[in-house]
Parts: structure tokens; sequence; C-alpha cells
């Protein structure tokens, strides 16, 4: 008897490790063009929500991550939940510079505090070309205020004392019109008093970048106000914060103290309302991506029958079967989340990254700047790959238990 | 028993449909040695399939024993059977069942798949299985793009490019005009006198059977003669 030139190497021992090559997963899925193309396009609309979503998360955390100065307390007015319900006297004012645990200015040799005054005035946005204004937080400081929010940077002239000159947070610059160096805004009350605007700064992207810096009494002058919003004060190195907060809540100062981190988390209530609510819309558009994938994968698997009894006939376990059409819905999601995610970095870039939202008690701005970056994408992809994994579990089970016999009869 | 024979014994296979009993094997008995060439015919229902599937593990009797080789396989389990398949059976269909988004050479790795093996020996071993069936230069064709005698040609190389000890083929000229048929019942005897394959071959035609080293003749579940045939020279129409 002649040798076997297909060589008589497949011994009983050598076990089965391989599943279904790629290329018949890829090629079949687009056998059924129609289908696919519109189940790809259902997981591209989910996966491109789903990123602006997580990327919207991202930036305000990074935004908050950015204000959590734990070495910082925000003081208000016992009752007050923001700084735009809040009015410190300056006598309480003067109570503070003798709170225990501050952190002193080495120049001045007094107690790091920032007292501030705040306001809104109505900006119109660029992204729409003017057609809708937005509040925009003024915040009326002294130059203390740079030695206790340390994170804000110039770039360029800071306002002189005294002058009718701002300057303006590179988020808020980004974001609304006639914010430009160079350009007047008007402010006080009444809107009648013209202020230059002289530089802009950051605030290492954290929420006081969507804001305005004035001088003060400047600014208290134009506003007619006597009291103060709130204070900023620093710790001292060695000092524990929650003793300091106790102190100034305690009965010898009576004003409300948070730190900095706590300040904002409170103040962005509202947005994560925002997210909550757009997570359930996710939710209920993944779902309807799950049915789209199952409705798709079940047509294929009823249109393969014969393949998959063959499959069965020359040894392709029920698991390497199910493993297969899981795989080939994995890939399918991944198609459409990729388009998903270029669709949403497309909207990025063309509509603008830059989402202005209400603080929960301000009704201020609080821009964040949304960007997509690489790991938020990952985030998305993997969501949406277990997505159409998902959709596939009933289908691919469907055909690991075809059996093969009368799928092999099946014309 | 020796090598890869066949041994059936006392085989009954029943089945079910609304509580209703249909017998199709009724304690048949049947001897396939290793190296053998059988042709089953039978009328309609007369259990020819259903033999064929028990034989390559796809079913298991109702009672009886079913032996290939060293294998029992009216104790093995579901599990046990694919694996057992992919190792020692080659099968061949009437409707060839090619996996029409690959080419013929994907087609034919298939069941390579399922053993660890290099790349390149997987190439290897499909590129001798399509020479051996004459199909070496369409190894990269599509299904689609073949005739149907070329597409059970392609089945034939995924049946043997595992190199199995048995090759089971369901009416494998059912669908093939005389020539073609006769180009296919070519190659299985190839397979059978130069490779030593031991083939079990369904059919309905006796022209097909009678290119056969043997016919065996089924009625209602039972052996019900045997036929043998004097060596029919490659190449002799069916």
């Amino acid at each position: 008897m002649a040798e076997n030139p297909a060589a008589r190497t497949v011994r009983a021992s050598e076990s089965s490790i391989m599943g279904l090559p790629l290329v018949y997963h890829w090629r079949s899925l687009f056998a059924r063009r129609s289908t696919t193309l519109l189940t790809v396009l259902v997981v591209a609309a989910v996966t491109a929500v789903l990123a602006w979503m997580l990327s919207f998360a991202a930036a305000l955390r990074s935004s908050l991550a950015v204000a959590a100065d734990g070495r910082k307390i925000i003081v208000l007015k016992r009752g007050a939940t923001a700084e735009s319900n809040s009015a410190i006297r300056a006598e309480d004012m003067n109570l503070l510079t003798q709170v225990e645990g501050l952190d002193i200015d080495p120049e001045t040799g007094r107690a790091l505090i920032s007292p501030e005054m705040l306001v809104q005035v109505q900006l119109p946005r660029l992204a729409d070309g003017g057609r809708t204004a937005a509040n925009v937080a003024v915040r009326g400081v002294t130059g203390t205020a740079f030695s206790v929010h340390r994170n804000v940077q110039l770039d360029g002239r800071c306002f002189a004392a005294g002058s009718r000159e701002v300057i303006v947070g590179r988020t808020a610059a980004r974001q609304f019109a006639g914010l430009r160096v160079g350009d007047t805004i008007n402010l006080g009350y009444g809107s009648d008093r013209g202020y230059t605007v002289v530089g802009t700064f950051s605030a290492g992207g954290g929420p006081m970048e969507s804001e305005i810096w004035g001088y003060l009494p400047s600014l208290m002058n134009a506003y007619n106000r006597t009291l103060y919003s709130s204070a900023a004060l620093r710790i001292a190195p060695d000092a524990d914060s929650r003793a300091v907060i106790e102190r100034i809540e305690g009965p010898a100062v009576q004003l409300n103290a948070s730190t900095e981190a706590d300040y904002w988390r409170e103040q962005a209530m509202l947005v994560r309302v925002y997210l909550a609510v757009a997570g359930v819309l996710v939710g209920l558009m993944a779902v309807a991506a799950v049915l789209s994938v199952a409705n798709t994968m079940y047509a294929s698997v009823a249109g393969r029958t014969r393949e998959i009894a063959m499959l069965r006939t020359i040894g392709f376990g029920p698991g390497r079967i199910l493993a297969g059409f899981v795989l080939e819905a994995a890939i399918l999601a991944l198609i459409g989340g990729v388009l998903g995610c270029a669709a949403c970095a497309a909207w990025l870039r063309l509509v603008g990254n830059t989402k202005d939202m209400f603080g929960a008690t301000t009704f201020t701005s609080m821009a964040f700047q949304i960007v997509l970056d690489p790991r938020t994408a990952a985030e998305a992809l993997a969501c949406v790959v277990l997505v159409g994994a998902a959709g596939a579990v009933f289908p691919a089970r469907r055909a690991a238990r075809l059996p093969a016999i009368s799928g092999l009869r099946e014309v | 028993m020796s090598g890869t024979d066949i041994v059936l014994q006392d085989v009954r296979k029943v089945y079910y449909k609304d509580r209703l009993e249909i017998p199709v094997l009724e304690g048949l008995d049947l001897r396939v040695d290793a190296g053998d060439f059988v042709a089953l015919m039978g009328p309609s229902g007369s259990g020819k399939s259903t033999l064929l599937h028990l034989i390559g593990g796809l079913d298991r009797p109702t009672s009886g024993q079913v032996r290939v080789g060293q294998a029992e396989l009216h104790r093995m389990s579901e599990r046990q059977l694919t694996a057992w398949r992919s190792r020692h059976v080659g099968f061949i269909f009437q409707m060839y069942h090619l996996v029409p988004v690959l080419t013929a050479a994907q087609n034919v790795e298939l069941p390579l798949l399922l053993f660890r093996m290099p790349a390149r020996q997987r190439r290897q071993r499909v590129q001798v299985a399509l020479d051996v069936v004459g199909l070496g230069d369409r190894m990269d064709h599509r299904p689609n793009q073949l005739s149907g005698g070329q597409e059970q040609r392609v089945a034939i190389a995924r049946a043997i490019v595992t190199d199995p000890d048995v090759i089971l083929a369901d009416e494998p000229t059912g669908d093939l005009d005389a020539a073609t048929s006769s180009e296919i019942l070519d190659l299985l005897r190839l397979l059978n006198s130069e490779f030593g394959k031991t083939i079990v071959m369904v059919t309905h035609d006796p022209r097909a059977a009678a290119r056969s080293r043997r016919t065996l003749h089924l009625d209602k579940g039972v052996l019900d003669r045997e036929e043998l045939h004097a060596a029919t020279p490659t190449g002799a129409g069916a």
C-alpha cells in the first residue's frame, strides 16, 4: 500500500486548540451585507453616545480632581450652599484671621485668606454664534488669591489694583464671545462700566478656568456690594483641615466651611444627575443594540445551518461553534464601536469639545474640555464588544446545539 | 479485529416521532474489513444513511455495538465522538457542504485547525490533499468559482487532509452528471486502492455501487444481500 502523501502524523494524542479562522467569521459577517451594516450602524450610534458620555464624565472627574486642593478651604455664610447665595460681612472676615491653623504669607506675615465676591454676567456662547447666552462667574479677588489658589497661572498681565481691568480663564475665553485680550466687557450694576481684558489665566483645567477675575474693591464698588461672597483659605502644612473647619463652623466664627474638593463635588451635582440620565439612555440604547446583534446573529445561524452541521460533523465541538459565533458578534460590535468612536471624535472636533454645564446651585457655567482619549475609547469599545457578545449568546447557543445529522439533511 | 475494521453487532436504531416508534435498523450485523470499499444500497428509508451515521459516530445505536478499530462508539460520549470523528473519519456529502466564503484551500484546511500543527505544515498538507484530487492549481478559488465536480473534489480533499482511517461518503455523486460522477468514483477508488482507505459509500446509483468492491443491499433495516464486484478499471465510466 502506498504511503498517503497527506502524511500520517495526526495522532490521537494531539489536542485540538484552534477555533475557526478569523477570515471565516469576517467574510461570513459580510455575506449578509445589509443586515450586518444596519447592526453596525446601531452599534456605532450607541458607541458614539457612550464614548461622548464617558469622555464627559472623565472631563468632569479630571476638572474636579484639579479643583480638589486638600489644603484649601472655601468659607461661606452659614446656611449658604454656594458662593452666589452667600454673604460674609467684613467683621466675619476679620474673625477668620484669628482662626488657628492657617498658612501664613511669608511676605506680609498675614494669614492666607482670600476674600472674594462672585457675581454672574450673561455672555453669548461662541459655539452657536452667539444665539444663546450663559451665565459666567465674575470673581473679585485681591493679590492674595494667587497665593491661595496655587494652580492659577497667569498668561500675560494681571489686572492692576484699582483699575477697570479683568483677566479671563482659558476655558471661558474659548467658550464666550468678547473675552479676547483687548476686548471690553460691560460689568457692574446696570452693566454700565467697561472692563478691559488684559490677560488670561489657567487653573490646571479646573472650574476656575470658566471664570473672569477682576480687582475685588473695584468690582464690589461696581456692583454696590458691601458683603463678600466667600473666602478661600490656605491651611498651614502641619494643620489638620478638619480641625480648621470645625473652628470656622464653631461658635467663635459661625461660618460654613468645606474643603475645595467637597465644595466642587456639591456644585457638580447637577452634572452628575445629567450623567445619570444619559447613562440610563445609553443603557436603553445598548439593549436595542443587543437585540439588533441578536437578530443579525439569529439570521446568520438560520442561513448557515448546513455549514454549522458540516463543522460539527468534521469535529468542531459545540464549544468551538458557540465561541465562533460569539467572536463573530464581537467583531461586528467592534466594527460598529470603532465607527462610533470615530464619529464621537469627529463630533467633538467639528462642533467643539468645550461643554458648559450649570452648577447645581450657582447656575453659573462650569465648562469642561471634553477629549476622547485612547483610554476612554478603549472603555467604550470594551463595553460594546460585551454588548455584541451578549447579543450573540442565544443565537450562538442555538448554533452550538444544532444536531449535525438533521442539519446536513437540510437543503 | 485488526486495524480499523468496522464491526456492527446486533445494532438496533429506533427514532421517535410524536411518541411513535419508528424502527430504522433491526438487529443489524455488519463487518467491513480495513481497506475495503463498500457500497450501501437500498430503497429510501431502508436505513443506509442511519448506518453511515452510526459508523461515523454522528449517532448512537438504540442497542447493539458499533466498533471502528479500537473505538467502541456505542460507549462514547458526544464529546468523545466529536474528537474521535476529527481524527479517524473523513466525510463526503452529496451537497459538498463547502463554506462559501472560504477558498478551496481554506475549506480543506478546516479539519486541520482542530490539531496542534504549525501553519506551514498545515499549508503543506492542504497543498498535497488538493494535488491528490487534481485541484492543486485552484487553491484560491471560492466554491462559486468551481464546477460541481470540482467542489466535490475539494470536499474529498477536506475529507482526506487529516489522513483518516475511514472515509464515509453519502451519495457523493448524487448531484453530478455521469462523466463527473465517474471522475469522483475514480478518485474514491484511488484513495482505496493506492492509499488503503476504508470507504463506505451510500448510493442509489447501481453504476456507482459497481465501482466498489462489494455492495450491501439494505431493506427495512436489515442486510438483504451482498454483491461482490470484479475489479473495475479506473475510468470505466459510471
